[in-house]
């Protein structure tokens, strides 16, 4: 073993290998025995010096824990498990398609909505009135006056009785949210 | 990226010459921490094996959040106190941060189990180590000095000692030979020496 290959096997010890060390140091210790015992000597004398062992001799577990990892398979990178995950690509026809439908589905739906809304948005005040709606509450100019809030502060009472009134104005007067009218602000 | 990084990478990768090193690197300080629990210095070096391997099994999942041995040092911990529980021996009441991976031997609960050879040995391998580094050529035991005792990097070494890192390199390849031939005499009795 030359001295460069010496003190490739000490400058590990201290971690201090580029990559293109690391590769020459794994041909090293898988080729000769020598460097295997060379760097445990330098490691063991590295740990001694620092305390982390007190033993009187290096021990090496390296070829029995190798032995036991043999029948066990290699790890396969992240990186490269999602290379071969990879979904495959589509063509662009199959994608202009898929939005072409999906586009029309969406038009479909809008059109369903549409009609199912349409009695209930067309009807006139006077049958509106004439109609039995015992879950909506009518509308009437002086809602405050039989549905309230009851709160302890007068001032809070008088501010909410106020939004409620005036969110059950709007919503029944746009006649685009009529689901806005279930709202009620009357006591049970 | 550091060279354990750089190995973890690899063994990630399915290069499990890779993880041969890392064994070989840190096995030592490894068996070291579980001696501290275990006791019995054969059952550690079991424990030790088995801890290996279940970093191996768990390192694709290793992010590198830590460094590679504070995250082996915690397996190591856990396969103690399970390795203990299963015994029915009581793990040591004391626990061990993972951030006090590198300072732990100071802890008196976990002190390696030593018969008074291995602690005679011990003392006079420390004392053969300063020895030889007192021996050096002055620029040669500052080098490993730093490294050593201060844990500063090669290039922080370079910059102290204001020359470049491939001579800090030399240095300190330089003193870990010395070093390496007084252990070999101390734990050969001395033939060495001659």
């Amino acid at each position: 073993m030359t001295a460069k290959q010496q003190e490739l096997l000490s400058a590990f010890v201290d971690g201090e290998l580029n990559q293109q060390e690391l590769d020459e140091l794994l041909s090293l210790m898988d080729s000769d025995e020598n460097a295997r015992a060379d760097f445990l000597s330098y490691q063991f004398s590295s740990d001694v010096l620092r305390g982390y062992t007190s033993r009187s001799e290096p021990i090496d577990l390296s070829n029995r824990i190798s032995a036991a990892l043999e029948s066990e398979p290699a790890h396969q990178s992240a990186k490269a498990a999602g290379e071969k995950a990879r979904v495959l690509k589509l063509p662009d026809w199959f994608w202009k398609q898929t939005a072409g439908l999906a586009a029309a589905a969406s038009i479909g739906a809008l059109a369903v909505v549409g009609v199912i809304d349409q009695p209930q948005n067309s009807v006139t005040p006077e049958l509106a009135q004439a109609q039995p709606q015992p879950q909506v509450i009518q509308q009437q100019p002086n809602v405050a006056a039989s549905n309230r809030w009851t709160v302890g502060e007068r001032e809070v009472e008088d501010r909410l009785n106020n939004y409620l009134v005036d969110h059950n104005e709007y919503a029944g007067a746009s006649g685009l949210f009529s689901y806005a009218r279930v709202v009620s602000y009357g006591e049970e | 990226m550091n060279a354990d990084q750089e190995l973890v990478r690899r063994v990630q990768a399915g290069d499990k010459k890779a993880f041969d090193l890392l064994i070989m690197k840190y096995q030592q300080r490894i068996i070291h921490v579980i001696t501290g629990f275990v006791h019995d210095p054969v059952e550690a070096m079991d424990v030790a094996q088995e801890a290996f391997i279940k970093a191996y099994r768990a390192l694709p999942g290793f992010r590198g959040d830590s460094a590679f041995y504070t995250w082996l040092y915690r397996i190591a911990i856990n396969t103690s106190k399970n390795y203990l529980t299963a015994a029915s021996r009581r793990p040591p009441v004391t626990d061990v941060d993972a951030g006090d991976a590198t300072i732990y031997y100071d802890a008196p609960e976990l002190k390696e189990f030593q018969t008074p050879e291995n602690s005679l040995m011990s003392d006079e391998l420390q004392q053969a180590i300063h020895e030889a580094i007192q021996e050096l050529p002055e620029d040669t035991a500052t080098a490993i000095k730093l490294r050593e005792f201060e844990g500063l990097s090669y290039e922080e070494i370079a910059q102290a000692m204001d020359c470049p890192i491939g001579t800090v390199r030399s240095r300190i390849f330089r003193a870990r030979e010395a070093i390496d031939k007084q252990v070999k005499a101390v734990m050969t009795g001395g033939e060495e020496q001659q």
